[in-house]
């Protein structure tokens, strides 16, 4: 997965971009952040059959949107104690990348902002665009906090990042809970 | 340097650490801002606003102190630019589709009405049958707390940033960037800030046309109920973020950068 050209390109995308690309935390920091207590995370990926589908859908009340979830298993010992979920959401001038730490139960125990991208050039409609980003570390593009100003502006609305932790709080109740 | 950021108050809210301090510190201050959310939400029924949305006028509401805060500080801001800012905005916002559809119809805008008052013990009367958002001011009261948590921690330099209305502290001086009017892309002004709090409001990304093919913004004059819609970036200085982020409402929506209000709270504003 990590060809060289993939560095080249978010390193470029970020350059034209500096002041409104921020990296928060990796995914690897946000699950020890999230899950202090853990010991151990382990990658345990899911499908959603298309039954599961419709009951999140129906849960949620918005489309489940995709098939295939990142998920993260916390462990504590040989104990499970919870997931991570990892996505990304697009808003009209936005890509955003989070992390959703989940309890055994499917309630939402907190989410993380990954990274943040902001283009009004109508980049973000652009796939090619995103998936340079999307689900990838910005390591060689930005460093955390590196040169990047906090930004005064109007508020920019997270309407997307609320729709995405309710489908994976649905996804959590439908194929997660204990 | 250490940042993180999370969903909150209907934007992202940014927290900046000058240091690789402890992470407890800004699980803390998220803690503060999330109660604010809890609080007062205008969606979540069991919040202290939704609560006083639903009681009948005349009606005693209790609340929590720090919603009392956030009353308080705007009856004080209202008064003083004569209803400029006014809460009882919501059933605009409601109309203009800013704000989710209620259960129950809002009650029309009445231009000089005043949605509720404060007692000496902590109650809130309503007195109209208005509903109130505290969309304009409730990130700016979430921001200072956050900054307080922080500092009771130990920490001794931060910014949190809620969606535009920031605060930082410390002993040097923080890079802001003010977006510019007319293009939020590009950055339209930039200073450092110290031991301050800056709040931002222009509708470059709130204005749209209404079905009914209407121009409105998030931005509205409280003394009409009508949407403000001047191209212009109205950034407010202040010593707490709650002031900055009510003031800017205030000089968005009379236009005026050296507006008296702004002298009153130890403010000041310019217009990009």
């Amino acid at each position: 997965m990590h060809r060289p050209l993939h560095w080249v390109l978010v390193a470029a995308g970020a350059a034209s971009v500096p002041a409104l690309a921020t990296q928060y935390l990796t995914a690897e920091q946000s699950q020890t952040v999230m899950f202090p207590e853990a010991t151990a995370f382990r990658r345990q990926d899911i499908a959603l059959s298309t039954p599961q589908m419709q009951q999140v859908e129906k849960l949620a009340g918005i489309s489940s949107r995709s098939v295939n979830w990142r998920v993260v298993a916390a462990l504590k010992g040989d104990q499970l104690i919870g997931y991570v979920v990892l996505d990304d959401v697009v808003g009209k001038f936005e890509l955003i990348s989070y992390a959703v730490g989940l309890n055994l139960d499917a309630s939402v125990r907190q989410v993380e902002i990954l990274t943040y991208r902001e283009s009004h050039g109508g980049e973000i409609r652009n796939p090619a665009w995103r998936r340079q980003f999307v689900g990838k570390r910005a390591q060689g593009g930005i460093a955390v906090g590196e040169g990047i100003a906090n930004i005064s502006g109007a508020t920019l609305s997270c309407t997307h990042i609320t729709d995405g932790v309710r489908r994976i709080a649905a996804i959590a109740q439908v194929v997660l809970a204990k | 340097m250490m940042r993180r950021a999370q969903p909150w108050l209907g934007t992202l809210v940014d927290i900046t650490l000058d240091s690789q301090a402890a992470s407890e510190a800004v699980t803390a201050a998220f803690a503060k801002i999330a109660r604010v959310h809890r609080l007062m939400s205008f969606h979540d029924s069991a919040s202290d606003v939704a609560r006083f949305n639903r009681a009948q006028a005349g009606a005693f509401v209790d609340v929590d102190p720090h919603t009392w805060n956030v009353l308080q500080l705007a009856a004080q801001v209202a008064d003083a630019c004569g209803d400029c800012f006014n809460l009882a905005c919501a059933s605009q916002l409601l109309e203009w589709a800013y704000l989710p559809a209620a259960m129950t119809p809002a009650p029309p805008f009445v231009p000089g009405a005043r949605a509720f008052e404060l007692d000496g013990i902590g109650r809130v009367r309503k007195t109209a049958d208005a509903w109130i958002d505290l969309g304009g001011i409730a990130k700016g009261y979430a921001v200072d707390l956050a900054i307080e948590s922080l500092q009771s921690h130990g920490v001794d330099s931060a910014c949190v940033n809620a969606g535009g209305d920031l605060r930082v502290f410390g002993a040097s001086a923080w890079p802001v960037s003010v977006r510019a009017a007319d293009q939020p892309g590009a950055i339209g002004a930039q200073l450092a800030l110290r031991n301050a709090a800056l709040a931002t409001s222009a509708h470059y990304f709130s204005a749209k046309r209404t079905p009914a093919g209407i121009m409105v913004s998030a931005l509205i004059d409280g003394r009409s109920g009508q949407a403000v819609l001047a191209r212009r970036s109205v950034s407010v200085r202040a010593a707490s973020c709650a002031v900055a982020d009510a003031l800017t409402k205030v000089v968005m929506a009379s236009g005026d950068a050296a507006h008296p209000c702004l002298e009153k709270f130890g403010a000041a504003a310019f217009i990009i």
